[in-house]
């Protein structure tokens, strides 16, 4: 309970600094999401329950911030009709892709982390795939211009690069607060004459 | 799958559902609720984000910033006296445009904005501005930049998030459409950005040109003002090519803001832009 409830404050306190990351010009205004790849890393590390109510808590708070209510027909004269991207879709988002993180679970929990952290930039890449093709849905036609994977690739690669630091900045939380992440694999490799790690 | 987790995978759909079908006005409270929260690290963030521009530059000595004070205060008179002039003429020709029954046309009333947040959505191409509901602004309302001596459209105010903050979907932006013509003809047409936000500065498309459309590279564009959205004669860039097609031409444009660099914008107020007059009552002489 008491990890659930520091994982839910470094969430918040991610969505302040989040405003201080700039785009960069260079990866064809990409940027670090800090708050997604802040909440993969949670995702991955507390049960089933826990992570659908940090979506929830998540998505919530990114559409109470970032949702655009940009209609199709804005001003073309036929009125406004339906918002783009409805407002909770980033619930959906949080919570699809944090069930695909709970799936590399077990591995994290045997203290593999390469394919959690490569699922952790993945994860952010799908999540801006998604809104992107119900964009095109709404707009009726499906651009793909290069610069689009660039924007993709380098997004994923930011949080690829961010999630082992907050990876083990929550499984140092856990030991702390008593949270069983059992990271048991990491323990076994790195233990010195029966010193644990 | 445990009953735990279906317990909960039922009860996170459930409260998602619930969430999307929130009406618009309780989704504009909730953002103005988040927005208060979060706007003192929005304009730290700005504040951090000048200090760094400004950082290679030198400081001022008190004589330059004296001697830039005075410049900017002739420069400030001399445009008092502009405006007092073209007033009068604009009186005159509403006069004018009276008698004619045409439509009158009234000097743009400008809310002087600064943009506190750029490119907040990771696909859309807009900013945010410090002003919002107490000066006036709505939906839909033009914003512009000066663009040496004329105006150049920056985009729409697409959303109000309070009394002091709104949301500008920029020109580069797909969805931003915006009537056009190309200056000195009558070829009009629709000029919008691009989809995904992928560049600052791209080009814009101007599509359904006449088949017969002629221009040239650094032909200027500019708004058509049909629509009543947008006044008439705002500047949105250059041609840079024209593709003639079996239908329409379609032009590619440079724009003429630099979006890269905005800093401070101006809102165009509704009321300013144009009104009708009412017809004059005709004489029930014989």
């Amino acid at each position: 309970m008491i990890f659930f409830l520091f994982v839910t404050l470094a969430i918040t306190l991610a969505f302040f600094i989040q405003e201080f990351i700039p785009f960069f010009e260079w990866a064809y205004y990409s940027r670090l999401l800090l708050v997604h790849t802040v909440f993969y890393c949670a995702a991955v590390s507390v049960p089933f329950p826990a992570m659908l109510l940090l979506a929830l808590f998540t998505g919530f708070i990114w559409e109470a911030r970032y949702h655009l209510p940009v209609f199709t027909s804005l001003n073309m004269g036929t009125g406004p009709t339906q918002a783009e991207l409805p407002f909770g879709f980033s619930i959906f988002i949080f919570g699809l892709m944090g069930s695909f993180i709970q799936g590399v679970r077990p591995l994290f929990r045997r203290g593999r982390w390469e394919l959690p952290v490569f699922l952790i930039g993945i994860c952010t890449a799908g999540g801006m795939i998604i809104e992107y093709l119900m964009i095109s849905f709404h707009r009726g036609g499906l651009e793909v211009p290069p610069e689009l994977w660039w924007k993709m690739l380098m997004t994923a690669l930011f949080s690829t690069l961010v999630s082992p630091f907050l990876l083990l900045l929550f499984s140092r939380l856990a030991d702390r607060v008593g949270f069983k992440i059992r990271m048991e694999g990491i323990t076994r490799r790195y233990s010195y004459d029966g010193d644990t790690f | 799958m445990s009953r735990l987790n279906i317990i909960f995978l039922i009860l996170f759909v459930g409260i998602f559902v619930w969430i999307s079908l929130f009406q618009p006005n309780t989704v504009e409270r909730i953002q103005r609720g988040a927005l208060s929260v979060f706007s003192p690290s929005m304009k730290a963030a700005d504040k951090i984000d000048g200090a760094i521009e400004t950082m290679g530059e030198e400081a001022l000595s008190p004589m330059e910033l004296r001697s830039q004070l005075d410049a900017s205060a002739r420069e400030r008179d001399r445009l008092q006296l502009e405006v007092l002039q073209l007033d009068e003429l604009i009186f005159e020709n509403n006069e004018l445009r009276r008698a004619l029954q045409y439509v009158e046309s009234s000097p743009l009333k400008l809310v002087p904005t600064r943009v506190i947040s750029r490119k907040p959505s990771s696909w859309y191409n807009t900013i945010v501005i410090d002003k919002g509901t107490s000066s006036g602004i709505n939906v839909d309302n033009p914003v512009i930049v000066p663009v040496g001596e004329k105006a150049g459209l920056v985009g729409k105010v697409s959303e109000v998030r309070g009394d002091n903050t709104a949301v500008v979907l920029l020109l580069t932006d797909e969805i931003c459409q915006v009537s056009a013509k190309l200056e000195n003809t009558q070829e009009q047409g629709i000029i919008n950005g691009q989809r995904g936000s992928l560049r600052s500065m791209p080009d814009l498309q101007l599509r359904y040109l006449s088949k017969e459309a002629d221009a040239t590279p650094g032909q200027k564009v500019i708004t058509s003002g049909t629509g009543e959205l947008f006044p008439p004669n705002l500047l949105l860039g250059e041609v840079i090519e024209l593709n003639k097609g079996t239908i329409d031409s379609q032009a590619v444009v440079k724009p003429s803001v630099d979006f890269d660099k905005l800093k401070d914008v101006f809102v165009i107020l509704p009321d300013a832009i144009e009104k009708v007059v009412d017809p004059p009552k005709e004489s029930e002489e014989p």
